[in-house]
């Protein structure tokens, strides 16, 4: 898992269940990218994290969290 | 699996399979053969191109959503890390290549041994990207 962690999952459920796919739409890229950032595998480049909290309407910060830990 | 693992997939079982039956038939004729069967290389390649078309097509037919979706970022880095491990191995080979030349192995030998070499490299990128994609970046 990399260091950086997302409430992606959780917004999600949040936003009428929007899939993976639908999110993946949104801020143009596949579903297997979101799917790798929110299981933490893949950290999105800083214009993708903007989209994905743009989506949401939360700051970056409620979405991504960085952790020195990991 | 996304359609760039897929394709991934495609390049590298067709490369192995049809390059790998070509150098089998090259060691198999012998050096008294002449070594590089410039025919069989062309059929090889067409060989190639079509699977690899006839399977990319029936793939991207089963999801043309996803055939038709340009790479995105994730993607872009997977072949970009995929690119420079083919190439260190690409460099590193054509460097023991022209060290073995200087022996003087007969013409006909160099040129299977630097085609073996970018087959293997491709083949090398390939198989980089799909273990990327398996490990989800």
């Amino acid at each position: 898992m990399g260091a950086i962690r997302n409430e992606i999952r959780r917004l999600r459920f949040e936003h009428g269940e929007m899939t993976q796919q639908e999110l993946a739409e949104k801020i143009k890229v596949t579903r297997q990218t979101v799917n790798a950032i929110e299981l933490g595998k893949y950290s999105p480049s800083l214009e993708a994290a903007f989209r994905i909290s743009a989506v949401f309407g939360k700051p970056l910060e409620s979405v991504f969290h960085y952790s020195k830990d990991s | 699996m996304s359609f760039r693992e897929k394709s991934a997939w495609i390049s590298m079982l067709s490369m192995s399979g049809i390059y790998g039956f070509y150098f089998w038939s090259v060691v198999h004729a012998g050096p008294q053969a002449g070594g590089f069967h410039f025919g069989g290389l062309l059929e090889t390649i067409i060989a190639l191109v079509v699977v690899q078309i006839v399977l990319t097509v029936a793939v991207a037919i089963f999801k043309p959503s996803e055939a038709k979706a340009p790479r995105d970022e994730r993607d872009k880095l997977i072949e970009l890390r995929a690119m420079r491990v083919a190439y260190a191995g690409l460099a590193t080979s054509i460097a023991l290549a022209c060290f073995f030349g200087a022996f003087n192995p007969p013409i006909l030998f160099n040129t299977n041994a630097l085609l073996f070499i970018l087959v293997t490299a491709e083949i090398m990128r390939s198989a980089c990207q799909i273990v990327q994609y398996r490990r989800g970046a």
